[in-house]
């Protein structure tokens, strides 16, 4: 493609272009041979501006502190999965900058969440970044100690302490939800319901997912040297790849990818594998572009026949199998999921700080956190989901490993090594980002209109919040 | 202490998921049955002396159920805070369908 702006690009409206010349997405999964859900082939696009976006919300204190009391405090968040805490007693501590909560399982199967802190002198009663099961909630200062539902259960030496009545001593609740076998908090008692915040259209490609039926089979989690907005908008377009993947490019329809707004806080692209990119057009062919095909989780994919036969499509060669690899491999049954379920990338942003994706091939969670006291900091998170074995227990989910700031994605057990260079590539530039925005002469971001949609999106949500 | 080890229990009663807890020469000795092997731990948590008997074993690892410090069932390395003393581990196999477990030799 040429760098100069074509024409065409000029002549729409804003928005409304489209890369040139190039099949859409939503043409390149009508020509699969099972065909896609509606969740899948459906377009909601919406041009929502074209100023630049401020700087400042990177690169200043300030701005992470307006974060903290508007907008951690306000949101649905992703805290863990239901299997971490399977059982009554079990609990998982979920932390949030300054902000940390025990969510655990009650009697009945409810879930609850609690302020991590002692009422007595604030110790809190789990360590942060743990999980496990216990009978009580016992601060390990003095022993006062609390039942799992919350209440009151003893306060050491109560004789001393007349003016402390059981009644008003419960933890202090947050609000619990759960969708798709994730567990969400959120500290606003008058928020709106999960449901109402994620909406109504979104919930209809999330209850079709099934994520619920999935454990997390590999968990790992680095610290990356820039913001947690800026962290997650390194993955919010395929724009970027033909420049920091080019050993993906070959095989992903990057120019072509399809990008949508649901609501306030969700968005999402398609970008679909398989296929040539736009940028690359008539330098490879099909064999090379089967050749060149990476997956997130191509473990299961073991020794695979990788020969075109005459007329036949890369694309609906790795569909056809993927899906019988991935029957095998996990012992599942996918005979009715669509071929671009099984290749293609469904990225969708939950805000504020959580992505889902809907594939088998690239079947992750993310989670972002800003790292307490350090606004150019935060904790990436990545949870790989496989569908628990048709036939067998769920597995226990993974234990998360913890990489340092300078090792590679490809050290973790478990993970890819394809894809663990995909990740180390998406996060390489964010120090440069980082610094570039702190040197840099000009006040904002510029974004494309279509395939930077999703940047506009999530940081128009954020200034709702921090503006409220 | 003795180097020799000392019958804890039949083998039956800590299947594969299974532990159990008793005293041996008045120490109290844990055993696991995870990850398709067995492990022989002290079954007092190093941070608080408290027991460790209910808590959850994932991974190889068990969790204090009383404050929440983690250990590695393999090297009694504490792995989380409130803990930072590991907990001893002792050798520990299958005889004549008997666990023994071996207190002289605590690493």
């Amino acid at each position: 493609m040429s760098e100069q702006l074509s024409a065409e690009a000029t002549q729409a409206r804003p928005g409304e272009a489209r890369c040139p010349g190039e099949p859409s997405t939503q043409e390149i999964i009508a020509r699969d041979r099972v065909p896609a859900p509606d969740w899948v082939r459906s377009e909601s696009y919406e041009f929502l501006g074209d100023e630049d976006i401020s700087k400042d919300r990177y690169i200043t204190p300030d701005f992470a502190a307006l974060e903290y009391e508007k907008l951690w405090t306000c949101t649905w968040q992703f805290a863990c999965r239901e299997e971490h805490i399977p059982e009554e007693g079990d609990y998982y501590v979920y932390d949030l900058g300054y902000h940390s909560f025990i969510v655990t399982r009650v009697a009945g199967g409810a879930i609850k969440a609690y302020y991590n802190a002692c009422l007595h002198r604030g110790t809190k009663l789990k360590p942060s970044g743990t999980e496990g099961y216990t009978t009580e909630f016992k601060c390990p200062f003095h022993g006062w100690s609390w039942h799992l539902d919350g209440s009151l259960k003893q306060s050491v030496c109560d004789w001393d302490f007349p003016h402390v009545k059981a009644s008003e001593f419960s933890l202090p609740q947050v609000r619990v939800e759960t969708a798709g076998g994730c567990v969400f908090i959120n500290m606003d008692q008058d928020a709106p319901s999960l449901d109402e915040y994620l909406g109504p259209e979104f919930l209809e490609h999330l209850h079709a997912w099934g994520l619920e039926d999935r454990y997390v089979y590999c968990h790992v989690a680095k610290v990356i040297p820039a913001n947690w907005k800026l962290t997650m908008e390194a993955f919010m377009e395929a724009y970027h790849v033909i420049e920091t993947h080019p050993q993906v490019a070959v095989s992903n329809a990057d120019a072509n990818s399809q990008y949508d707004t649901y609501g306030e806080h969700v968005n999402r692209f398609i970008s679909s594998l398989g296929v040539l990119s736009p940028h690359l057009k008539g330098q490879y062919t099909e064999q090379d572009i089967l050749d060149q095909f990476t997956l997130g989780d191509a473990s299961v994919l073991g020794e695979v026949d990788r020969t075109l036969k005459e007329g036949e499509s890369a694309r609906q060669r790795m569909a056809d199998t993927l899906r019988q690899m991935f029957e095998q491999g996990t012992n599942t049954d996918l005979s009715k999921v669509s071929d671009a379920e099984l290749l293609d990338c469904f990225s969708y942003t939950v805000f504020p700080n959580t992505f889902l994706f809907a594939g088998i091939s690239l079947p992750m969670i993310y989670r972002f956190r800003p790292v307490r006291g350090d606004h150019r900091k935060c904790l990436y998170e990545v949870l790989f989901l496989r569908p628990v074995p048709v036939d067998g227990a769920r597995p226990e989910p993974a234990e998360v490993i913890r990489l340092d700031e300078g090792q590679s994605f490809t050290e973790a057990e478990g993970m890819d090594p394809g894809f663990g260079v995909i990740l180390d590539q998406d996060t390489e530039n964010l120090l440069l980002q980082q610094e570039g925005l702190e040197a840099s002469a000009k006040p904002g971001i510029t974004l494309g209109n279509y395939q930077e949609i999703r940047v506009r999106h999530f940081e128009q949500a954020v200034d709702r919040y921090v503006s409220s | 202490m003795s180097s020799e080890f000392t019958r804890f229990c039949p083998a039956a009663e800590v299947p594969p998921g299974g532990r159990k807890h008793a005293k041996i020469d008045g120490t109290w000795v844990l055993v696991c049955n995870a990850s398709d092997r067995l492990f022989a731990v002290s079954g007092i948590c190093s941070h608080q002396e408290k027991p460790l008997f209910t808590g959850r074993v994932r991974h190889c690892k068990i969790t204090c159920p009383v404050h929440g410090a983690r250990f590695d069932l393999e090297t009694g390395e504490a792995l989380d805070l409130p803990a930072t003393r590991p907990i001893p581990v002792y050798p520990v196999r299958v005889v004549d369908d008997w666990i023994e477990v071996c207190l002289g030799q605590a690493e």
